[in-house]
């Protein structure tokens, strides 16, 4: 059963058609990349999955569940956590507060226990706290749990995103430019890490990157996006020889 | 202790309980309101309504009064909470004046301009330093719970915030709710201190000296807004010949910090007493041998 | 009757849209309420009282002496304060902190300067009323009018048809784009601030010769901002449509209904249109992008 379906989505702005007729069925546990020159549309899909934007025309379930016109509030809970291209964290907080915060919906106590202490406060937080700190193990950022994520490199700050995400317990994932601004050995790094926690947290993933061999070497399935319509989708394979693919890329990316 | 020290302290208190209000809502959501003085207009006539012309008890009056405030400050935000950064800020500057000059209008049941007198003297000492240190440990363990929590993650980056599914509108409905409930209850305790109560009290400069507090404070720290509070309600009465100079100083005082530091007295920290025990091991266990650095980690 | 009330309320109007166009053009450039605003209007009406009661200036010497006045404390404001937020690369709203200090304390400094004593501007134009047909206005409205209008057409003609407002425009757009088009966006931001002080000093002025001059007069500011909101925050032909609107409302509420309710209906009205129209009723919707 497809985890997530995209069924002929459009998004307009005025007279620009950032999304037209995107289509896309995603198999659970499978990875999945979304590639394309800049200004292909690749972000506002994912910000239309999201709830930032409303779609101006098509279909988005998640395990049958229609999002449209969810908030993305409600989208999170259901299930789908997300990065961003400029890294959103809550910048003046710990690392740990970070992970902590994505974690609400495991805290189940009400405010007079919140203002009180009372009752399931006590025990609610320190389990939130044990599994936020295994987190931060994981993801390889647990010495620097007290550290201004702000503060931290950028590549920290990346993985950092990542580990909030994971903190809401999705069940889809979508990494916007995870490698941006890492050199080869970071980024290979990072495919060891993404497949890492691909496995342990029984992921879907869907990535959104320009670094073409770690979009061939981590991918199952790549979707080959320009002017806001698929011009390809297969394997990375079948999608390197797709010519659609070299023209779109030709003089772009350089690659082998 | 003389009745003027103890009329100080009276002060101090509901002036704190009013700030942390705003402290909560500014320092910690990053929602600017220029009507909190209208939220304390509402605790203040509503109790004293109560209690004078109902004749309940004191304590009932004192729930009531924030509760009501509480009311409407969810009936406003769920009007008004959507709208963003500065139309929200002119919307809660409006509904301040609007409830002062409601209750101006309203003289049968207000008295208008010449206030509401004869309310029983009922915040002693007492009653005013047990609610208030209340009020910063609901507060405080508020704000160290998934609900504060969510607060901070709104004013660090509201869209992050909604992405790990948080209820935005809904905790900020919670804030402002909040800071409503404890500026009602500085108003209800403010009423029965001063046994008189006028629409004057609680006009637009009132509102923008809670907020000037909380930043002289620091945005973000509860510890800081009390300490604050504690500073520009203490300092005018020892310098009582400089008066006039007070909100002249104050005015100087924002600029000067959010030009120069802008997290103001104790900006995203809490007081504690941590510095000053370090200091005294450094002082009395620096011939200490036997202390090595980082062990125990 | 009713053709007096629109027009006294018109000119009333006009007082307000000098001060809101000022604020509109400030918050379409660094997206923030100028809320010293006001006290730039009531430093620039001291200054013209002062320059013609005690130092015994020609009147029109002393209006010139107080709107370039004006102009310079906007600049100062803009020079200590937030250019140095913006420099800090502190959030939009420390610059709305700063401004709400700015305005406390020159609103203090005038208490303690000048004294809490309301001051009346000496009589420049004859008291008296002129006619037309069966109406009777006030001259010094029917003068406070022209001037306002006057001002409004030369700075719409400033914003719409000058090198200096395409670069305000482009610079309010993008504010990095605009530097790298080689806009020197800091000077443009400055003359932006002398610009809206300049319109402030004489909308300070009209305002204390109509009623007087004292410390709070920076309150008018309030007016000036709601009717910003309510054009759309940002748009100066918006302020313009508020500031109209609010004098005509007020007026008509004064006259009408009961003036104990003018500034509460203006505030329930404008609660109401941000209800309906969130961004007021010529602002343009901001979608922060993710």
């Amino acid at each position: 059963m497809p985890i997530l379906t995209i069924t002929n989505l459009h998004k307009h702005f005025g007279g620009v058609k950032a999304i037209n007729d995107f289509s896309i069925t995603l198999e659970k546990g499978k990875i999945y990349g979304l590639i394309g020159p800049n200004g292909a549309g690749k972000t506002t899909i994912f910000n239309t999955i999201t709830g930032i934007y409303e779609p101006t025309m098509g279909e988005i379930f998640l395990n049958g569940k229609s999002v449209i016109k969810k908030a993305p509030y409600e989208i999170s809970n259901m299930g789908i956590a997300r990065t961003f291209q400029n890294i959103r964290l809550f910048g003046n907080l710990s690392v740990l507060d970070n992970v902590i915060i994505a974690c609400h919906a495991d805290a189940k106590y009400g405010i007079f226990e919140a203002m009180t202490k009372f009752g399931r406060f006590k025990k609610n937080e320190e389990e939130i706290k044990e599994k936020c700190i295994k987190l931060l193990q994981i993801v390889g950022l647990e010495e620097m749990r007290d550290d201004t994520a702000g503060a931290l490199p950028y590549g920290h700050q990346r993985k950092l995103e990542i580990a909030r995400a994971l903190a809401t317990n999705p069940s889809l994932l979508l990494l916007d430019e995870p490698a941006a601004g890492m050199n080869e050995k970071e980024s290979e790094e990072l495919v060891r890490f993404i497949q890492n926690i691909h496995e342990n947290f029984d992921l879907t993933i869907l990535l959104i990157e320009h670094h073409m061999d770690f979009v061939m070497s981590l991918c199952d399935e790549i979707a080959v996006l320009n002017f806001g319509s698929t011009i390809a989708m297969g394997t990375p394979d079948e999608v390197k020889r797709n010519p659609a693919v070299i023209e779109a890329y030709l003089g772009g990316e350089d690659d082998a | 202790m003389s009745g003027y020290v103890e009329g100080v302290i009276i002060l101090v208190c509901i002036n704190v309980i009013a700030v942390l209000g705003v402290s909560i809502l500014t320092g910690f959501t990053r929602l600017f309101s220029f009507g909190n003085a209208g939220f304390m207009a509402i605790g203040a006539y509503a109790s004293a309504i109560l209690t004078t012309k109902y004749g309940a008890p004191f304590p009932v009056a004192l729930v009531v009064g924030p509760i009501i405030a509480a009311i409407v400050a969810l009936g406003l935000g769920k009007l008004t909470l959507k709208l963003k950064g500065d139309y929200f800020l002119i919307t809660t500057l409006g509904f301040g004046e609007s409830v002062r000059l409601l209750f101006l209008f309203a003289e049968p049941i207000t008295g208008g301009a010449r206030g509401l007198s004869g309310i029983p003297p009922k915040t002693t000492m007492f009653i005013a330093v047990g609610i208030t240190m209340l009020a910063f440990l609901g507060a405080w363990n508020f704000l160290r719970s998934k609900y504060g929590r969510n607060l901070m993650a709104i004013r660090e980056q509201e869209i992050a915030a909604e992405a790990v599914g948080i209820n935005t509108a809904k905790f900020k409905e919670y804030s402002f709710m909040i800071s409503a409930a404890y500026a009602g209850m500085a108003g209800a305790l403010l009423a029965h201190y001063y046994m008189f109560i006028s629409p004057i009290m609680f006009n637009l400069p009132k509102s923008a000296e809670l907020t000037i507090t909380v930043v002289i404070g620091g945005l973000g720290s509860l510890s800081g807004s009390v300490l604050a509070t504690i500073l520009l309600t203490v300092l005018p009465e020892i310098f009582r010949s400089a008066a006039e100079y007070r909100m002249l100083l104050y005015g100087l005082a924002v600029v000067i910090i959010i030009v120069l530091k802008p997290s103001g007295l104790m900006g995203y920290r809490e007081f504690s007493l941590r510095p000053i025990f370090t200091l005294y091991e450094r002082i009395f266990k620096k011939n200490n041998p036997t202390q090595t650095k980082g062990d125990g980690k | 009757m009713l053709l007096q009330q629109l027009i006294n309320g018109i000119s009333v109007g006009g007082i307000y849209a000098l001060l809101a166009t000022g604020y509109a053009l400030i918050y379409s450039l660094l997206g923030f309420s100028n809320w010293a605003h006001g006290e730039v209007a009531m430093l620039g009406a001291y200054i013209g009282i002062l320059s013609v009661t005690a130092l015994q200036m020609p009147f029109i010497f002393a209006v010139i002496l107080a709107v370039v006045g004006a102009g310079f404390i906007s600049v100062f404001n803009e020079k200590i304060a937030y250019k140095r937020i913006r420099d800090n690369n502190s959030p939009t709203m420390f610059l709305m902190i700063a401004a709400m200090g700015l305005s406390t304390t020159f609103q203090n400094l005038a208490i303690v300067v000048f004294g809490p004593k309301f001051k009346m501007y000496p009589q420049i134009l004859p008291v008296g009323a002129v006619k037309i047909g069966s109406l009777s206005v006030g001259l010094l409205d029917l003068v406070s009018l022209g001037i306002a209008i006057v001002a409004i057409i030369g700075l719409e003609y400033l914003i719409t048809k000058t090198k200096f407002g395409l670069a305000v425009k482009a610079a309010s757009s993008n504010m990095g784009t605009a530097s790298l088009l080689g806009i020197n966006v800091d000077k443009y931001i400055m003359l932006v601030f002398f610009l809206a002080g300049t319109l402030a000093g004489i909308s300070g002025i009209l305002y204390g010769m109509k009623y007087t001059v004292y410390p709070q007069l920076g309150n008018v500011a309030l007016k000036a901002f709601i009717a910003s909101v309510f054009g759309g925050l940002g748009s100066v032909q918006g302020a313009i449509v508020g500031a109209m609107s609010i004098g005509l409302l007020e007026t008509l509420v004064s006259a009408y209904i009961h003036s104990g309710l003018r500034d509460l209906i203006t505030f329930i009205l404008l609660i109401a249109i941000l209800l309906v129209r969130p961004t007021g009723l010529m602002g343009k919707d901001i979608q922060d992008k993710a």
